[in-house]
């Protein structure tokens, strides 16, 4: 599966050509692969230089004299670096921004914590007009992006380094609907980004153990599509979220605040607690902190509570 | 006119608001206040019935807490009603301590966090170059908002974009120096690529012959160099003035320095 940071660039090349608003800053990464959207809209690229809150506070400029701009660089330096510029010169003033995001989370684990960003997701869903998108795969960025980076809020898109591998066609993908994936009865597991594969990979687990979970995939963050979690854990009376973010006033927030009106729900939350420390492979992080399919099972055993049929009881004690 | 008499009915302006409302800065009102009297009378395109108009030059007070001197010219000029003067501060108001651009109509940025608005007036001139208008852009920031690492982080960006539909405006009153000294300031805007020129912020005549200069392909910065309080002798300098507001018996002393 192509890359999501080629598709970033393929995407600006259709859209800049199409539409002569759009300008694109870029904080010295990408450069290399967007050179056919420089060269197809010229004057409408800038590898600004190594100064993200001034990149973003100029965009806010160009925002200001009726162009589409299009900020670029590594997550924590976008959006935990230039949050006061997001904040005031976006935010406040409601101007229009797309902010694309590489190396979220975790998944520039050998470089360290300098490099991690576990709070995006948090700090910009502060802001009523933001949406957030977090496309696990290249038709996902390329279809969320041509439907709302002119639509004068700020779009915030977080590229993962890996692709969550499963193909979508492009008329399942909506800003305002997420995705079930698989449809199940006992469980619902909610998840964001790459980890929809691990959530895929658990749910084979579990039905092996005759536990049948239900998949619901989240491209779209914010505006946080309540409805299809709702009914899902109306149904399944328990709910486990899966985001490479924050513990902290993301994903697991929205749920929470979705499904405190259904009475005797049983949660359960694979997250970053707090700061990284140690180097390693992506992977390998993803499997200290639980982001895992065996994590999932860890989890579901800790947190959940299967009293009937009898015979999931039996399975559980079993798990992990 | 007489240059010991300049601009006294906007700064008598500026302490009526700040009096009555018991918020906002008074010396560094009057710090500026002549510079932005100057640029809306001499320098810049606008039409206050039409504060968006396309052809219009852009004005962005980045030193926002001076947003005093900034609605005593707007009145002068037609953008601002006496009610929205005598409304500043109150809940309700377009009016506060600092330009808010979704409110304010010819504030083109909200400021008030220093290091924003000079790089927002950036990206305004460089929007305007990418569409090839012939728009200027002018930008007033302190010397001690040039501690902001993101005054010089667009200084050589705007250098590097060749941004000569950009004017930054520095008020050289020496607030800095109180902490963090600037100096040589000129100097360094001119190593960042920037043609420069130094005047004193509250001449007519010295404005008058630095904003005719003629346009470059580099972004110009004018060391206006002032004095924090200018017009009333008790005031000018640093100190407790800063954000102070006065009694009724300094109300009177001032008005009679200003009369």
């Amino acid at each position: 599966m192509k890359k999501l940071r080629q598709e970033f660039a393929d995407t600006m090349l259709e859209v800049g050509l199409a539409d002569p608003r759009l300008v694109v800053m870029v904080g010295d990464i990408s450069h290399g692969i967007l050179q056919p959207y420089a060269k197809a809209c010229p004057g409408r690229y800038f590898n600004v230089g190594i100064c993200e809150p001034t990149i973003v506070n100029m965009a806010a400029g160009i925002a200001k004299t009726g162009l589409i701009p299009v900020v670029h660089t590594i997550a924590p330096f976008i959006i935990e670096r230039a949050y006061e510029q997001i904040k005031l010169d976006f935010g406040y003033q409601q101007l229009g921004l797309n902010l694309i995001s590489v190396g979220s989370a975790f998944d520039y684990a050998q470089l360290g914590c300098s490099h991690h960003c576990y709070t995006d997701i948090s700090l910009m869903s502060h802001f009523k007009k933001a949406h957030i998108f977090f496309p696990g795969s290249p038709v996902e960025l390329n279809v969320l992006f041509k439907k709302v980076y002119n639509n004068g809020c700020i779009n915030y898109f977080r590229l993962p380094e890996k692709p969550h591998e499963v193909v979508f066609s492009p008329e399942e993908i909506t800003v305002n609907k997420a995705i079930k994936v698989l449809e199940g009865e006992d469980l619902t597991i909610v998840a964001i980004g790459p980890q929809l594969r691990t959530a895929l990979d658990a749910a084979q687990l579990l039905k092996n153990r005759d536990i049948f979970a239900e998949v619901l995939y989240y491209p779209v963050i914010k505006p946080f599509d309540a409805e299809t979690v709702l009914r899902s854990v109306m149904k399944t009376r328990k709910v486990l979220v899966i985001e490479e973010a924050s513990a902290h006033d993301g994903l697991f927030n929205s749920v929470l605040r979705t499904v405190k009106q259904v009475s005797g729900v049983e949660y359960s939350q694979i997250a970053v607690e707090d700061f990284i420390h140690q180097y390693g492979t992506y992977e390998e992080l993803c499997e200290d902190l639980g982001f895992s399919a065996q994590g999932i099972l860890q989890a579901v055993k800790r947190d959940f509570s299967f009293e009937s049929p009898l015979k999931k009881m039996v399975s559980l004690g079993s798990l992990a | 006119m007489d240059q010991n008499r300049l601009n006294r009915e906007l700064r008598r302006k500026i302490v009526e608001m700040i009096y009555r409302s018991k918020e906002g800065h008074i010396p560094s009102s009057f710090s500026i206040v002549d510079i932005i009297q100057y640029l809306y009378a001499h320098v810049l395109r606008f039409d206050p019935k039409r504060p968006k108009w396309d052809e219009r030059d852009y004005f962005i007070l980045s030193k926002g807490h001076g947003g005093a001197a900034l609605y005593v010219v707007l009145h002068k000029f037609g953008f601002l009603t006496d009610a929205e003067m005598l409304s500043y501060s109150l809940k309700g108001s377009i009016l506060g301590g600092h330009p808010d651009a979704t409110k304010v109509p010819g504030a083109e940025a909200s400021t008030g966090s220093l290091g924003h608005g000079f790089p927002t007036s950036a990206g305004v001139a460089l929007g305007l170059k990418i569409q090839g208008k012939p728009n200027r852009v002018y930008a007033l920031l302190g010397d001690g908002e040039c501690n902001e690492g993101t005054i010089w982080e667009t200084a050589l960006v705007a250098s590097k974009q060749s941004l000569g539909n950009l004017t930054a405006i520095i008020d050289f009153n020496g607030s800095a120096a109180q902490i963090l000294p600037v100096d040589p300031l000129a100097d360094k805007w001119r190593s960042f690529g920037w043609d420069v020129q130094e005047i004193d912020g509250h001449s007519e005549e010295e404005m008058k012959a630095a904003f005719a200069t003629p346009i470059t392909g580099k972004p110009k910065a004018i060391i206006a160099h002032t004095i924090k309080g200018k017009g009333v002798s008790f005031i000018e300098g640093h100190g407790k003035w800063h954000h102070k507001i006065p009694n009724t018996e300094e109300l009177d002393l001032i008005f009679k320095e200003l009369a």
